[in-house]
């Protein structure tokens, strides 16, 4: 893990881990993208290589410094998020997962073991790492390959025949954006809690249909909740807390 | 142009070329069934192959693997292999990967919350990238269980990974921990009681 120049923040900062290798923002991008799995990358590993390559005296350290805690910060939340089971907060609290001292051994004993078989595995993978099949992959069946006029002709009727767009005549113009429709769920939810109907009240159904996308993306945003006791029943737009 | 001859191939010819264009391991019955071969006549022929393929003798190895039969490469061949592939030998799996098979392998079927009870951490997404790569596969459903969750075992590509022929290859569990280890454990935590809200955590 080096850092190869003087530059702005971490854009110089490259990492070298087992699971990849290179700048560190492109690591915190794939994380981000779900291209890398956050439990795969060893955060103890990536912070205690920062702290061995970074200099004190370097121009910028100081804002270097911020920024990777900011972003080591973020990447120890989401870990932690990835791997503790999701809170439900209505959940009744079960008395029988209270473990009695002798429970909570055998529990910690089948995991020792469970983790000494995990090493082993690691020597086996790794002593039998390398070898590769041949890549020959058999071919088809002639029978399959044969080919009857009447199915050609069939399939050429059906691909011509979808030339033919089907008619959107009946649906109307879209005359707002997802933009400008979160902006008036925003200016509605000032005001508290507002149900779906009241707020598409005079909308046609295309409109409708884009506001209730809108709500959907503020809500995956946090920026609302969406409550809606019985399916199909009436849906509510709540403001954050 | 020389003329093709009809000559008989032997037993061995014959299995050998059908392992050459299998990209799995082939079991001894579907070798018989393939080549016309008798059972006895396979498994001679079979020995054969295994003389002629070991390790110091060849580039390609024959490898009893995941109740079949299977031609690679030799490892020690590998460096070239992927050079000429000009593909990376895949990523190590990390450790809770890992502890994640050796629950499956040990004490699969199980479900994904049999094993994150027993990590005592949520392992969905290990399991998830762990079924990406084939080394996991949902063999069926809890029926017991509310809402029936799938039930994880490990696959054949596991087996081929691992150079198992099967499960069974694998050392018991028990032998892997001595008996002076688990009582330490279990001394360990009678002296030091856990408080009822101690949480578990994975090291990062």
């Amino acid at each position: 893990m080096t850092f190869e120049s003087q530059g702005r923040s971490l854009s110089d900062f490259t990492v070298e881990l087992d699971v990849y290798s290179g700048p560190y923002e492109w690591l915190l991008a794939l994380i981000l993208k779900d291209e890398l799995e956050i439990f795969e990358v060893p955060l103890r590993e990536l912070v205690e290589s920062y702290f061995g390559s970074r200099d004190p005296g370097a121009e910028g350290g100081l804002e270097r410094d911020t920024d990777f805690a900011g972003s080591a910060a973020a990447l120890i939340l989401l870990k932690s998020r990835t791997l503790t089971p999701e809170l439900d907060p209505e959940a009744e609290v079960d008395d029988g997962e209270m473990l009695s001292p002798e429970e909570l051994a055998e529990r910690l004993v089948e995991y020792l073991k469970i983790q000494r078989a995990a090493e082993r595995l690691r020597e086996i993978f790794a002593s039998n790492a390398g070898h590769y099949p041949s890549a020959h992959s058999v071919p088809p069946r002639p029978g399959r390959l044969r080919i009857k006029p009447d199915r050609v002709s069939l399939a050429a009727r059906q691909a011509f025949s979808r030339l033919i767009e089907p008619p959107v005549g009946h649906l109307g113009p879209i005359t707002i954006t997802l933009q400008e429709l979160a902006g008036v769920i925003r200016a509605a939810l000032a005001n508290g809690p507002i149900s779906y109907e009241r707020l598409t009240d005079g909308m046609d159904r295309l409109n409708r249909a884009v506001a209730f996308a809108a709500a959907l993306s503020l809500a995956q945003e946090g920026n609302l909740t969406l409550e809606q006791t019985e399916p199909l029943g009436p849906l509510t737009l709540k403001p954050s807390a | 142009m020389r003329e093709q001859t009809s000559v008989h191939p032997l037993p061995e010819h014959l299995i050998e070329a059908v392992l050459l264009v299998s990209t799995g391991p082939i079991s001894p019955p579907d070798l018989s069934s393939a080549t016309g071969l008798s059972k006895r006549e396979t498994e001679t022929a079979l020995a054969n192959l295994m003389e002629r393929y070991v390790p110091e003798g060849s580039g390609i190895v024959l490898r009893n693997v995941a109740g079949g039969y299977l031609l690679s490469t030799n490892p020690s061949c590998s460096v070239a292999v992927e050079r000429f592939r000009k593909e990376a030998r895949p990523a190590p799996l990390s450790g809770a990967a890992h502890e994640v098979l050796a629950c499956a392998l040990y004490l699969g079927p199980l479900t994904r919350g049999g094993v994150s009870r027993v990590r005592g951490v949520n392992s969905d997404a290990v399991v998830r990238s762990l079924i990406d790569r084939n080394l996991l596969v949902e063999v069926g459903t809890d029926q017991d269980a509310p809402g029936s969750p799938a039930l994880l075992s490990v696959t054949d590509e596991f087996l081929v990974a691992t150079g198992a022929s099967s499960p069974d290859d694998f050392p018991p569990v028990s032998s892997l921990v001595t008996q002076e280890e688990l009582s330490r454990v279990r001394e360990r935590l009678a002296s030091h009681p856990v408080p009822p809200d101690a949480g578990s955590s994975e090291p990062s």
